[in-house]
């Protein structure tokens, strides 16, 4: 019996041990009953969900969807950070392949939604996110990308990890406020002289809207293609 | 054979995965190294570069929230 099981518990946290150890290091700590603070937690989340849907229907969608949107980042350690790091790290773009596919989603999603408001003749929603692009953008992302693999997280990540109960990103979080409030106090400034100096583009304006989806499609089926390759490359060099 | 413990708990992504990294090498095949990790960004690419470089791995969950990943150097 406790054979079979080992075989069946093929999930890397269950997996049975092959690997004979001498000693084991740690005493295996008692587990705490979880599941009743689960159901509080739930149920809290559901009332505050009702609650909030009194004062804004608006508010209580977003606070549904953030709550959907942490659970399944937390489930699928998903990782933003990650996905930009550990090809170079590590050779693995399982991650990397994941994002890039969730970004051809939303691409499919976000043309349907704006291109439906623009049949009906509604105003589009979300134009006003369609910012101009320019060098600055890839200087800020460089920053970005340092700040995230010296924090360990990103945005997401850092709230995620709190949430888990990661000491070392509560501190990442302070100092994430702090920088946030830092860079909106001198926004303006930066607006003004910098961003503004370069031209905002709409990709359907230019292509077309079937072009627009077309091209950002096959953008990022090349960039899944390239990662996949870089991946089996990696894998064949440390063999 | 050897048993090395590495202790990465508190530390973030990617810091148990380059301290592993430096550590496997000094190592002699057939020992084992094992990283005690509590973020659990390292729970995913702790085991998947142990297991594309060739290791044998495994992972115990030796609390809520914190892991044993039992590598074997095998080349």
């Amino acid at each position: 019996m406790g054979d079979e099981k080992n075989i069946t518990a093929s999930a890397p946290e269950t997996a049975g041990s092959s690997i004979r150890r001498s000693s084991r290091t740690t005493v295996r700590k008692p587990k705490k009953d979880q599941i009743l603070p689960g159901i509080a937690i739930l149920m809290l989340i559901i009332v505050s969900g009702a609650g909030l849907s009194f004062i804004s229907k608006q508010l209580a969608f977003f606070w549904i969807t953030g709550n959907l949107f942490g659970f399944i980042l937390q489930r699928a350690r998903f990782c933003f950070t990650a996905s930009m790091r550990d090809p170079y790290l590590t050779g693995g773009t399982s991650l990397t392949k994941a994002v890039l596919t969730a970004f051809a989603i939303t691409t499919l999603g976000f043309a349907a939604i704006k291109y439906g408001a623009f049949i009906s003749g509604a105003p589009i929603p979300g134009q006003s996110f369609i910012v101009p692009v320019s060098l600055a953008t890839a200087a800020g992302g460089i920053l970005f990308g340092i700040g995230m693999v010296i924090a360990g997280g990103c945005a997401s990540g850092t709230l995620m990890r709190v949430g888990e109960g990661f000491g070392m990103q509560m501190l990442s979080l302070v100092f994430f406020v702090a920088g946030s409030l830092w860079a909106a106090h001198d926004f303006g400034w930066w607006q003004l002289n910098v961003i503004m100096k370069s031209k905002a583009v709409f990709l359907p304006d230019v292509f077309g809207w079937v072009g627009a989806v077309t091209i950002q499609l096959l953008i990022i089926a090349f960039l899944w293609i390239a990662a996949d390759k870089w991946g089996k490359r990696k894998a064949e060099q440390s063999h | 054979m050897k048993e090395v413990v590495l202790d990465c708990l508190g530390e973030a992504c990617p810091v148990p995965l380059v301290k592993a990294q430096k550590k496997i090498a000094e190592l002699e095949i057939g020992d084992l190294l094992i990283v005690q990790i509590d973020h659990s960004c390292a729970m995913k690419n702790l085991p998947e570069w142990a297991r594309t470089d060739g290791h044998n791995v495994e992972v115990e969950e030796t609390g809520d929230g914190e892991w044993d990943v039992i590598i074997e150097k095998t080349k």
